[in-house]
């Protein structure tokens, strides 16, 4: 009888989060559908454009990564990698000020993220790929800095998946990455 | 922060209003004992999209204007259907107006849920925001979110998605859904009414500010049961007219301070309310009875006009929205066709519905090939803007004893009545106070 092999680690939940009609704000959909794309069994991915959601996406899971349009004043389609989770202390106000705060519904993803934590509903290990953007116009298309930038998001997603972003990232800090 | 003027006076500045839904501007200027000014400051895409819409096909309202606002997409949409149908002459079957009033009864589960639990309730048990809430009352945000889940699901079932349901067009529907698809979505729902029933009670015990509203109220009034996707406009001074006659009553104005039109009724150089508040006050004996009964044991009478107790309505209001659902469901058969024909011709059509923050009126001129010639959309918020500065007028008065903190809590959670969509806006609702 041959060896059984450790069944595979749960899939990794990637959310493109962003509303898909206000410019850069897109930017989370368009890397969640690269990432589908190439069909990585060790990734599930979602699109989502309401925070609130997360909470009931990734309770019970271990390891989520989440995209989504940052606005810090760094150069368009600047890459962001911010780390949280239950192994994680919350993070401080200023961290979150380089993701989208308020969100769609005046409830963003730090309020989701720290929700979370107070319901006992925040996975281990959660990873916030931001790309920084241009335009959250209604209407507007990705600008070119943005829709350059998502296939180093995409990178910066699979590596997430890949392990934690300790190398890269402070604990319950974040760290550039050239985007 | 506050500091004191050279004049004796006092500014008060809070940098970011919290959970409002998007961002503003409030300016207060006080001075002893007395204010001065009072101005909400807003910036409304609305007008942007009034010019972006000129030029484009009949067909493409319900899509351009549901990005308008991430929260009440639906009511955009609705509106725009109804007043582009109009134009065209077409009147939508029974079961497709039934099936708009569906998806629409998500959205308000949707919306009141977020505001109820996660915007306003924090101001009633003392906390400065739902997290710090929810670590003493996991039960209470748990509730929330399963009763904004089964809006979500509700949505996503007959709109294609939570957020901005890409399956309205004019005329009706892309795909009707399967009565299985409805059904699965059922249980949710009727957990969700159980949920909200429990939701008027715990916001029934909360202390309410002693405030009366002394203004007009104006709401839709359907031709039976409580105004949600349609009706004609009523008024609590008696006012009723049709949706095709709001621009004749309703006239709007641009003041200095507020990029967003503010609205004038009947000339009337006082306030009007649209909203929660309103719909109650007009339509409270068109109520399910489930939510008739949650209300009066709520202790709500026919008419509520403190604004502090909207939570309540919505709550109410959550009740209605599930028990509406569910009769929709339950007496939903396939083979709807999903949509009408709505072809083009020339001629001005009118459009109303009840978002959830109050009425909301769209107008469009086409031409003989459905080109958009002209639009106007009324959005709640725009209207209530001089009420809202009312209400901060009468509060900062009547509370100036209150120390800086105490009052600034006071006026956000005024403005916080309202459950502004300022979203369909601009950046963050910065919150002055000035005291002389």
């Amino acid at each position: 009888m041959s060896a059984s092999r450790p069944p595979p680690p749960p899939p990794t939940l990637v959310v493109g989060l962003g509303s898909a009609d206000r410019g850069d704000d897109a930017v989370g959909g368009h890397v969640a559908r690269a990432l589908a794309a190439l069909e990585d069994p060790r990734v599930v991915v979602a699109q989502y454009a309401d925070p609130t959601d997360l909470i009931e996406l990734w309770t019970g899971r271990d390891r989520v990564v989440v995209v989504d349009a940052t606005c810090s004043g760094a150069a368009p389609g600047t890459l962001r990698l911010l780390e949280t989770g239950t192994q994680q202390s919350p993070l401080p106000e200023a961290a979150w000020v380089r993701t989208g705060r308020g969100g769609t519904h005046a409830f963003g993803l730090a309020a989701a993220v720290e929700l979370a934590r107070a319901l006992r509903r925040l996975p281990a290990h959660v990873t916030v790929v931001g790309v920084e953007a241009a335009t959250l116009e209604p209407g507007a298309p990705l600008s070119p800095a943005v829709a350059a930038a998502v296939p180093a998001a995409v990178a910066a997603v699979l590596d997430a998946v890949a392990g934690p972003v300790g190398a890269r990232a402070r604990q319950g800090g974040s760290a550039d990455v050239p985007g | 922060m506050s500091h004191k003027l050279t004049d004796g006076g006092q500014v008060m500045h809070v940098g970011t209003l919290a959970r409002v839904e998007g961002e503003g501007a409030m300016h207060i200027e006080y001075h002893d004992g007395v204010v001065t000014d009072v101005q909400l400051r807003i910036y409304e895409p609305p007008r942007f999209y009034e010019a972006f819409l000129r030029g484009r096909a009949h067909t493409e309202p319900p899509d351009i204007t549901a990005r308008i606002c991430g929260i009440c997409p639906v009511a955009y949409q609705t509106s725009a259907c109804w007043a582009i149908e109009d134009a065209c002459g077409v009147e939508v079957p029974e079961e497709i107006a039934s099936m708009r009033r569906l998806l629409y009864c998500g959205e308000w589960i949707e919306s009141h849920a977020l505001h109820v639990f996660l915007l306003h309730a924090p101001d009633f048990l003392g906390y400065d925001g739902a997290i710090e809430m929810a670590a003493d009352h996991p039960d209470v945000v748990e509730r929330g979110l399963r009763i904004k889940k089964a809006g979500n699901d509700l949505m996503e079932v007959v709109g294609g998605r939570s957020i901005h349901p890409v399956n309205v067009r004019v005329g009706g529907f892309y795909r009707m859904p399967s009565r299985e698809e409805l059904r699965s979505v059922r249980g949710r729902v009727e957990r969700a009414r159980d949920d909200a029933m429990a939701t008027v009670q715990l916001v029934a015990g909360f202390d309410f500010p002693d405030m009366e509203q002394p203004y007009e109220y104006l709401s839709l009034r359907a031709e039976q049961g409580y105004p949600i996707e349609a009706g004609s406009v009523v008024t609590s001074s008696g006012g009723a007219f049709a949706v095709r006659d709001f621009p004749s009553h309703v006239r709007e104005f641009h003041v200095e301070h507020s990029n967003a039109l503010h609205a004038r009724l009947d000339g009337s150089p006082e306030p009007y309310v649209v909203g929660p508040l309103a719909r109650y006050s007009l339509n409270s004996d068109r109520l399910s009875d489930a939510a008739r009964a949650a209300a009066s044991a709520a202790g709500l009478g026919p008419v509520c006009r403190n604004p502090f107790r909207s939570i309540v309505v919505r709550a109410v209001e959550l009740v209605e929205a599930c028990t509406e659902a569910l009769r929709i469901i339950d007496g939903w058969s396939d083979g709807v066709a999903p949509s009408v024909p709505v072809p083009p011709r020339a001629g001005e059509g009118f459009g109303a519905s009840e978002a959830p923050r109050g009425t909301l009126f769209h107008r469009y001129v086409l031409d003989d090939e459905g080109i958009i010639r002209d639009a106007q959309i009324v959005p709640p918020t725009s209207q209530n803007q001089a009420s809202v500065e009312a209400d901060l007028r009468r509060l900062v008065e009547a509370w100036s004893d209150l120390d800086d903190h105490a009052l600034q809590h006071r006026c956000e959670q005024a403005i916080r009545n309202y459950d502004p969509c300022i979203s369909c806006a601009t950046h963050f609702l910065d919150l002055t106070v000035d005291r002389r």
